[in-house]
């Protein structure tokens, strides 16, 4: 079957950011989940009490499978991105971007090491307190993953640590003054780092605390019910927590955008034009070099641009060549991104409001019931986000360095097999959130009751 | 002396020794499951480490020869699609399968076999890549292509069957079943014949005086448990994989300093300067973390009142 290179682009596009979404859903879940089951164990010390304890043991085996999916999931991203961008692949190996991989499996010895004394292990320990230790070890190696990880996207947006011009006008074949450890450090690295971390860890948690909410009102176990009340007072606390610093950090990344990447600003903000006094867009298109259709909030862009960064005039997308422009859909995902956000901070500050007028969240059954569709809307919110991120940037895989169509392998042999990994994605990911649910329903329940 | 390569090779080397005892182990859970408590007791805790040797490899190659990603996405990209089902089909059903509790059609003795189904067959996937990598079979490096029809020359049949062999041969010293003690000497015996011979025929440069410590190493093994005095040394699991990491480390003049049927310089296509500097220094602080780790579980694994809590 032979498929022309335009399409085999496409789908090679496609698969990747196929692969990369499913990825991400298990990965949310894993940080929410490592970082309650820590919290869990220290409350089960710090409160000798049992349903803690048994909450963190039962979280733990559910972790195990959630490693094994998602550390699974995370070498298919790292081969498929040699086998799918191999040219962008040579460009990290020989910069310092490949040093952040090359951390990030250090971190996930850390976490796997520590992962397998925790689980297998947990009654080897003399004292409680060294076990809970062990958790923090498997925190730390999964969030410096994440962060790991997280770094090396933000040298696709703002690359450093070599020649640029150099490389660019050598057709791709030269590469020097490389600089092996500044890819740690580009000028969007924080705000990136900290925008992703926060954001998905406030996804994750939203999806765990709706599966506790839903049992919560389903069961009629006094003893399952006890766990799952104190599930969700971790997570409604980290849920707030997280809300709060992912606008913040939001914020901070848009900022980060006007200075360093202005034309995925643009495209966000779906300015057309540059100017001193724009308005704030939403929902609206471009149609002709013309914004219609959408609302607009007077001068309230000029005013936030001003507030996060100083800068006073606004780029325009009549600024750059029209054949760098990204696909401006991500104007879109850009809004339905940042009123979904709105939307889910609306919630919970119902929740933080009714947790501070003493009555407990979790057992109105409204707000229970509320936390399942808030928890789509959250993984909604956070696959929008990196949709935009990773759109916004397009054609470029390394801003103004390389563009996808020049990074691709468009081998018409990838296809029967590409196939094959999008329908085994989409059995493994559902099948595996059935078995959290069954295997932490399944677990011994003796010290809840 | 390519320090680099030594790196990426003692990587593989470790991911290699993890990935054969596993096939060891699931070759064992298909064909004698009521007696699994004691492959699980070695699985269970391993495979994620497992994985994580392979991560290494993976990356640490990437980093030390930039200059093959084109060529190696060109010619192995489909093999490698399957070898990441595969790898997600197995690490999925051995997760699934410890905490599963019986109820409906799923039950731990499926999704431990549909482990093992995997495991196996991904070990042959491995076996036809590196196979390709040592010999050259099938790989057409003009035209940047591999071809399975053209792979499967008699040297590759008897790489993977000598090697099989092997790993039969000495499954029951990690696993230490002493009824088959007296099969283990002559299987691995038969199987080192075989390994050698594929690499002769495969390339007959192959064949260098080093190839004598591999072989040497084996037959050590093997001769250690057909005694029963000394088969505690090579039953203990830490010591059997530090030997076998050691055997397939000492088979690194099979693709150095060429690989790939002799046509591929390694040298030459290693990185240098700069980022051959920053590979040490990260090296070097991985693998004191790694160290350290391991200390660490070395020390709580053994001081466990009854091993892992399964």
């Amino acid at each position: 079957m032979a498929v022309d290179p335009v399409s085999m682009l496409s789908f090679v596009r496609f698969l990747f950011a196929f692969t990369i979404g499913s990825h991400i859903l298990l990965v949310s879940t894993s940080i929410a989940l490592v970082i309650l089951i820590s919290v869990s164990e220290f409350l089960s010390i710090r409160k000798q009490d049992p349903v803690y304890e048994a909450l963190a043991r039962r979280l733990s085996k559910v972790f195990v499978i959630s490693f094994g999916v998602g550390t699974a999931s995370g070498i298919v991203m790292a081969v498929e991105l040699v086998g799918l961008f191999p040219s962008f692949m040579t460009l990290v190996s020989s910069t310092g971007a490949v040093v952040l991989l090359y951390a990030e499996v250090s971190a996930f010895f850390l976490e796997v090491l520590a992962l397998v004394l925790y689980v297998y292990y947990w009654n080897s320990f003399r004292k409680r307190y060294y076990h809970w230790i062990t958790s923090l070890f498997v925190v730390f190696g999964t969030l410096a993953s994440a962060v790991l990880i997280t770094m090396l996207n933000a040298w696709m947006n703002t690359p450093n640590g070599f020649d640029v011009s150099a490389f660019i006008s050598s057709g791709f074949n030269t590469i020097t003054d490389v600089e092996p450890f500044a890819a740690f450090l580009t000028v969007s690295t924080v705000a990136q780092v900290f925008h992703v971390l926060v954001t998905t860890l406030f996804a994750g948690t939203m999806v765990i605390g709706a599966y506790f909410a839903y049992w919560f009102v389903k069961s009629g176990d006094a003893g399952e019910k006890a766990m799952y009340s104190r599930a969700l007072k971790i997570l409604g606390a980290v849920a707030i927590i997280t809300i709060i610093l992912s606008g913040i950090s939001g914020s901070e990344e848009m900022g980060s955008l006007l200075v360093h990447q202005p034309l995925k600003y643009a495209a966000l903000d779906a300015n057309t034009v540059p100017g001193t006094n724009l308005p704030d867009h939403f929902f609206g298109s471009i149609v002709n070099g013309s914004y219609v259709g959408g609302i607009s909030v007077p001068g309230m862009q000029a005013l936030l641009a001003r507030f996060e960064t100083g800068v006073t005039i606004l780029p325009g997308l009549s600024q750059f060549p029209a054949n760098t422009w990204p696909p401006l859909l991500v104007s879109t995902t850009f809004n339905v991104m940042t009123v979904g956000g709105l939307v889910l901070g609306l919630f919970l500050f119902i929740y933080f409001a009714s947790f501070v007028m003493k009555r407990r969240p979790y057992e109105s059954r409204r707000l229970l019931y509320l936390w399942v569709p808030a928890a789509v809307l959250a993984m909604i919110v956070y696959e929008l986000g990196w949709a935009t991120d990773e759109v916004g940037r397009q054609p470029w895989i390394v801003y103004n360095v390389m563009t996808v169509a020049q990074a691709a392998n468009t081998s018409d042999a990838l296809l029967i097999p590409g196939i094959v990994i999008v329908l085994f994605y989409l059995a493994v990911v559902p099948f595996t959130f059935y078995l959290y649910s069954r295997v932490f329903r399944g677990s011994d329940r003796g010290a809840t009751k | 002396m390519n320090g680099i390569f030594t790196v990426n090779y003692a990587a593989f080397s470790m991911f290699s020794a993890l990935l054969i005892t596993e096939i060891m182990g699931a070759v064992g859970l298909l064909i004698a499951w009521p007696s699994r408590s004691k492959v699980l007791d070695y699985l269970v805790p391993i495979w994620e480490v497992t994985g994580t040797f392979g991560a290494l490899w993976v990356v640490t190659g990437d980093f030390a020869y930039p200059a093959l990603l084109v060529p190696v996405a060109a010619l192995f990209t489909p093999l490698l699609i399957v070898f990441l089902i595969l790898f997600v089909a197995r690490n999925t059903s051995i997760s699934f399968a410890e905490f599963i509790t019986k109820r409906g059609w799923l039950d731990e003795e499926k999704l431990y076999k549909s482990y093992a189904v995997s495991t196996v067959v991904l070990g042959l996937v491995v076996l036809v890549l590196l196979s390709a990598l040592v010999g050259g079979q099938g790989v057409n490096l003009t035209a940047g292509s591999f071809s399975i029809a053209s792979w499967a020359t008699a040297g590759s049949v008897v790489f993977i069957v000598g090697t099989l062999l092997l790993a039969v041969g000495l499954a029951p010293v990690l696993f230490d079943l002493s009824a088959l003690r007296s099969l283990v000497l002559p299987l691995t015996a038969f199987g080192i014949i075989l390994s050698v011979l594929s690499y002769w025929l495969m390339s007959p440069g192959l064949i260098t005086p080093w190839m004598t410590a591999p072989v040497l190493l084996t037959l050590v093994v093997a001769s250690l448990y057909t005694w029963r005095r000394t088969s505690r040394i090579v039953t203990n699991k830490a010591v059997f994989l530090a030997v076998l990491s050691v055997i397939i480390f000492s088979l690194q003049p099979l693709v150095y300093p060429k690989a790939i049927g002799q046509a591929l310089s390694i040298d030459a296509v290693t990185t240098t300067g700069p980022m051959a500097d920053a590979f040490f220094t990260i090296t070097a602080v991985g693998g004191l973390l790694l160290a350290l780790m391991l200390v660490l579980y070395v020390r709580i694994a053994i001081r466990g009142p009854n091993g892992p809590d399964l």
